[in-house]
């Protein structure tokens, strides 16, 4: 017999804490379906690495699992889908806005799908999952200083591209640069 | 600005609040997680760098290093028919842990669990260094001597337990690491009876 139940008593109470803010997080950047395979695969990391897990904050650290799986899942994706344009049209995660939403406030949607991949995340870290920087830090595995630069230049470019943007639908997404796409 | 920014963005969620997740109690979500849990925990997907230690632990953590240097020391058990207890030392080495983690209910059920528990005797309390004789291995161990290495400011009250000479103590380990939280302790009647029962033969 293994010495299981403080492992599953722990991760029973972290799984209660992050269950539905990952569904969130997955759902944000991923389709339903994949959203909820992903799920599953998540859960499975932190149960693995239940011993890791900050016991004060478990959230932003699972988020940091989130986004390796993520990744790894995108890049499966793309082996499997095997076709140069494929990769080039991989879903961004800003696609995935409401489009009600978007309707709403097309001006800001725009602006932040005219932004680079790496900002556009830590602009939703910040104000979607509402993580501070240090807790951005530890989903990214970066520092805290780094991430309030980051932050900080990103808010300001998302700012200077609304300044310039011509009125909504004028389509300016080909501006965007294709490294800066796939970041 | 920026407040008025974030809830700008904020409205452009997708999964704003209002959107309705799966709940963690739904019979699909427990299906999920008794899966996961039903999988080996042991599969080690993490580097080794930063690693906390378990949340059980309590106020301080120890981690069982075999050392086989020094003399061994045998001794014979301290009850009718207990193991001799006969092995190389056991050194734990003791780590501050978070004091505010949680600890599980004792239980009989769950002190059955943990797979090394002897009691044993404090022969010396030195500064940071607690060392045991071992009176009787209830299960998984023959060390004749366990040494508790507590870190520095900890001394002798690794895991809130207060170790004295000639006190005898009733510790209990899981995978390289001292289990407190009401699992290890002062040996007392009951105590003992407790590990009595849940290590019986």
């Amino acid at each position: 017999m293994s010495f299981d139940q403080p492992r599953r008593r722990r991760f029973e109470s972290v799984a209660a804490e992050v269950y539905e803010p990952l569904q969130r997080y997955l759902r944000r950047r991923v389709s339903p379906d994949d959203a909820d395979d992903l799920l599953g695969d998540v859960l499975l990391t932190v149960w693995r690495r239940i011993d890791d897990v900050p016991v004060d904050a478990p959230l932003p650290w699972c988020y940091g699992v989130a986004r390796r799986t993520l990744s790894n899942h995108r890049r499966a994706s793309r082996r499997r889908l095997r076709l140069v344009e494929r990769l080039e049209s991989e879903p961004s995660p800003a696609l995935l806005l409401d489009p009600a939403e978007m309707l709403e406030d097309p001006e800001l949607a725009d602006a932040l799908a005219l932004l680079p991949v790496a900002d556009q995340e830590i602009l939703r870290l910040w104000a979607w999952e509402h993580l501070e920087p240090r807790e951005i830090a530890e989903a990214l595995g970066s520092t805290s200083n780094a991430v309030s630069l980051r932050l900080t230049r990103a808010k300001r470019k998302l700012a200077d591209t609304m300044s310039r943007q011509d009125p909504p639908g004028a389509g300016h997404k080909e501006d965007r640069h294709p490294e800066e796409q796939r970041q | 600005m920026t407040d008025e920014l974030r809830e700008r963005l904020a409205r452009l969620d997708p999964m704003h609040s209002e959107v309705p997740t799966e709940s963690v109690t739904t019979k699909s979500s427990r299906e999920l997680l008794e899966g996961i849990m039903s999988t080996s925990s042991t599969e080690e997907t993490a580097t080794d760098s930063g690693r906390k230690n378990p949340w059980y632990i309590g106020v301080a953590a120890a981690a069982i290093l075999v050392v086989a240097v020094g003399s061994v020391l045998a001794l014979t058990g301290g009850g009718d028919g207990d193991p001799v207890a006969q092995g190389p030392p056991l050194a734990l080495d003791a780590g501050a842990d978070d004091p505010m983690a949680m600890c599980i209910q004792f239980s009989v059920e769950e002190l059955a669990r943990a797979p090394l528990a002897f009691e044993g005797t404090v022969t010396t309390v030195d500064g940071e260094t607690v060392t045991l004789d071992v009176d009787e291995w209830f299960k998984g161990g023959d060390a004749g001597q366990v040494v508790l290495n507590a870190p520095a400011g900890m001394e002798a009250l690794i895991g809130g337990i207060p170790f004295e000479e000639g006190g005898q103590y009733l510790i209990t380990a899981y995978d390289g690491t001292v289990i407190y939280c009401g699992f290890s302790g002062p040996s007392a009647p009951e105590f003992r009876a407790a590990f009595e029962e849940a290590f019986a033969a």
